[in-house]
């Protein structure tokens, strides 16, 4: 099976800045923030208040089944949905045994489980309604996509926190990579609960006001809420049809960080083994890369951490690079964080237009990159890599170049 | 894809039967069953209950201090003493091997306990709930706490896909070993039995009960040691079984609905074997997907009765035993390999593992 390579073919996207993805690229090319206060529940008691919600979720599933449905599943279908006409795929011409679906997910449908089980707690089992409980688990949306379109192919979920879905991007490429699939919709889909808010909060990580990746003052993240879905497909498949690839998926590493299970590893040493693996899979060197999107969480500890390790990783070189955190606008989607840095990846290859890292006032000594600070630079990107780093030290880097 | 070649060269499982694979093996023999009712604070009171089939008291020594273990959740508990007597059964020292060794669970539950904790916290005073449960709520934790204690520095990957996650795992694992990203993983799954997951499962009428059908859930941990063929015989590692084939389909059926038409699970089998180059008359033992709920089980039986003709394999069901979800279907591979490494005989096993919603997977392990 050597010699089969992955291209994208399809992007979709809902996040705060809008349901769809043209007007979250236009949102993120613009320097917009979708970080506001709270809505989706009582936020009153909490330490923070803010989040890049998803204010309006987007139509495309039918009433019945979506009154039913998970808002993550909601906003991963219809990102299914817009990344599949994307594509151009003609399902109907096309084998469903070949096409896989590997998102990644974690938080999934715990809203609704979280109401279960509030209920349960204040009024005892006759109280509490179950059936949404089992909206929950993480494999929801990767199994309502295959039902939906009637895919038979290999399917996985993989739930690694916060490198969940740039994990899956590699998964589904090998899966092509080796013969398995021709076409893999991946990425993922993942929203806000009080759970997440509650814990990073616990743990003192998030910032009151609206997180400022690579600032001097960054106090730590503000959550986000995003679906982003890429079509995967081997290369020759896509030009059989006459589609035209957005951009290449150039190879990914997964590693261990073996340090602690919320803490990142200081010295940048376990980030930058899985970019030079990533780099060697791809078969890059510091030279072709032209733009680094950093997980850049906005906490003190990733955003120093994550700054040495690109400079461990690529040198002299990583100062010339631009290197922009998008979750300064869409917040950290957790376990979608990797899909839809995905997607800003592969456009940013296609358009050459860099996406800004917003809210940046005051630099800091440790994080001296060039951050592309509050404003949108266009430039030539030939290939690009995502960073996605996780609780228990789970790491992912991808690569994407221009198709 | 013919696949690459990859080995187990060692196997473990902490179970509600005991807590290494030759307990579990010899309990399992002997007919015993870990299903009971469920006992203990905060069970309602009901008529129809369903039982489960948990562990009880359970300590990490020796594998793992309490000093150390106290932190952990259940699900990570187990899975840390099944990684380290699954590394103690293959001779695997870690020792300059970091980076060059993985670790890829499955999990269905990981983090229930500290995420219910968590939840009851916060409805009393959301700014005091405690800091050291949050990041044991994500699914990931049992791999990642075992990747930290054990120093593992390669793959480090959770799947979460229903009930056959860890033969997902083993899926992906065999690329990750072809393409070089590591030479040994770790493969397997970790559960825990959560109270009131379990009065959900069963408000939905999916678990069994006196008067109804359905499975019953389970929990723990288990591990096989997978490695490239070359990298086993370098170190001169006891090779158990070879990794034949792992197959994956998926059918359209709705998330939760354990739905089967026997003629896709015939089709999901036939690869398998097909892939592994067995002939049906090739296997020796089949470890069913059977797990008590009818439109499944019945699936399978025809699904085999066509592959397999009039004389078919020997075939056990260890769910009636241990109950099901994720570190149930590793078990089955565990001892998919033990008994090839006791019985080489036995020529091929078939592990069948058919989830809800249409996730449909086969391994065979044949003889080294």
């Amino acid at each position: 099976m050597a010699g089969r390579r992955v291209v994208v073919t399809g992007l979709g996207a809902v996040t705060s800045l809008g349901k769809d993805l043209r007007s979250t690229w236009e949102g993120l090319v613009e320097g917009r923030s979708g970080i506001g206060p709270i809505t989706l529940f009582d936020s009153s008691n909490f330490r923070t208040h803010l989040a890049a919600e998803i204010r309006e979720l987007p139509e495309g599933v039918e009433p019945p089944l979506r009154r039913r449905l998970s808002r993550t599943d909601v906003i991963g279908l219809a990102a299914a949905a817009e990344a599949l006409a994307d594509s151009g795929l003609d399902l109907d011409r096309e084998e469903p045994a070949r096409i896989g679906v590997v998102l990644g997910a974690g938080v999934s449908g715990l809203l609704d489980s979280e109401n279960y089980l509030r209920a349960l707690l204040a009024k005892g089992p006759r109280g509490a309604r179950p059936t949404r409980v089992l909206n929950h688990p993480p494999d929801q949306t990767t199994d309502r996509i295959a039902e939906r379109w009637g895919f038979r192919g290999p399917r996985s979920t993989i739930t690694t926190a916060c490198s969940s879905s740039a994990t899956s991007l590699g998964y589904a490429a090998d899966l092509i990579r080796h013969g398995l699939c021709d076409v893999v919709v991946t990425g993922g889909a993942d929203t806000f609960a009080r759970l997440t808010h509650g814990g990073f909060n616990a743990l003192r990580s998030v910032d009151p006001e609206p997180c400022r990746p690579f600032d001097r003052r960054r106090k730590g993240l503000t959550i986000g809420e995003a679906a982003g879905i890429l079509v995967l497909e081997e290369e020759e498949h896509a030009r059989r049809r006459g589609a035209r690839p957005r951009a290449r998926f150039l190879g990914y590493a997964v590693t261990s960080d073996a340090h602690h299970m919320t803490q990142p590893e200081p010295t940048g040493e376990a980030g930058a083994r899985t970019l030079s693996a990533c780099l060697a899979a791809a078969g890059l060197n510091p030279e072709n890369v032209d733009y680094v999107n950093a997980h850049g969480t906005a906490t003190p500890q990733n955003d120093s951490a994550e700054t040495a390790a690109i400079k461990r990783a690529l040198g002299p070189r990583a100062y010339e690079i631009p290197t922009s955190s998008i979750k300064s606008m869409l917040g950290h989607c957790l376990c979608s964080a990797g899909a839809i840095e995905a997607v800003a990846t592969v456009l940013t290859i296609e358009t050459g237009i860099v996406p800004p890292t917003i809210s940046w006032g005051e630099r800091d000594p440790e994080c001296d990159l060039d951050v592309v600070p509050n404003v949108a630079r266009k430039t030539r990107v030939r290939a690009a890599l995502s960073n996605s780093f996780a609780f228990g030290g789970n790491s992912t880097v991808v690569a994407f170049g221009a198709a | 894809m013919k696949g690459p070649v990859v080995v187990v060269t060692g196997a473990s499982a902490v179970t509600a039967l005991g807590r290494t694979l030759p307990d579990t093996r010899d309990a399992l023999a002997s007919g015993k069953s870990a299903v009971a009712p469920i006992e203990g604070p905060g069970v309602p009171e009901r008529r129809d209950r369903s039982p489960a089939a948990r562990i009880g008291s359970f300590t990490t020594e020796p594998e793992l201090p309490k000093s150390k273990a106290r932190r952990l959740d259940r699900g990570s508990q187990y899975a840390m003493v099944a990684a380290r007597q699954c590394l103690a059964d293959a001779g695997y020292a870690m020792k300059g091997r970091e980076e060059r060794t993985g670790i890829l669970f499955g999990t269905g539950s990981a983090g229930a306990g500290p995420l219910t904790e968590f939840e009851r916290q916060m409805v009393e005073s959301p700014e005091s709930a405690s800091p050291f449960l949050f990041p044991n709520t994500v699914s990931n934790a049992p791999a990642s706490q075992a990747a930290i204690e054990l120093g593992i520095k390669g793959p480090n990957v959770t799947i979460t896909q229903k009930d056959p996650a860890p033969l997902n795992a083993l899926f992906y694992g065999r690329m990750l070993v072809a393409d070089g990203r590591a030479d040994a993983l770790l493969v397997g799954a970790a559960d825990e039995w959560n109270l009131d997951y379990h009065l959900a499962y069963e408000r939905v009428r999916a678990t069994r009960t006196a008067t109804r059908p359905g499975f019953v859930l389970g929990e723990g941990a288990a591990v096989i040691l997978v490695e490239d063929e070359d990298a086993a015989r370098a170190r001169g590692a006891r090779i158990a079984a070879r990794v034949a084939s792992v197959v994956s389909w998926g059918a359209p059926v709705s998330p939760q609905r354990r739905r089967a038409d026997p003629a896709t699970l015939a089709g999901v089998v036939r690869a398998a074997l097909e892939e592994a180059g067995a002939a049906p008359g090739d296997v020796g033992l089949v470890h069913l997907s059977r797990n008590g709920v009818p439109a499944t089980d019945s699936a399978e039986d025809a699904a085999l009765a066509s592959v397999f003709g009039p004389e078919p394999p020997r075939a056990v069901s260890i769910k009636d035993a241990l109950g099901e979800n994720p570190a149930i279907a590793a078990v089955q591979l565990a001892l998919a390999a033990d008994a090839l490494r006791a019985e080489p005989t036995l020529g091929a096993v078939l592990v069948n593992a058919f989830g809800a919603g249409g996730n449909f997977l086969a391994a065979v392990l044949t003889a080294p």
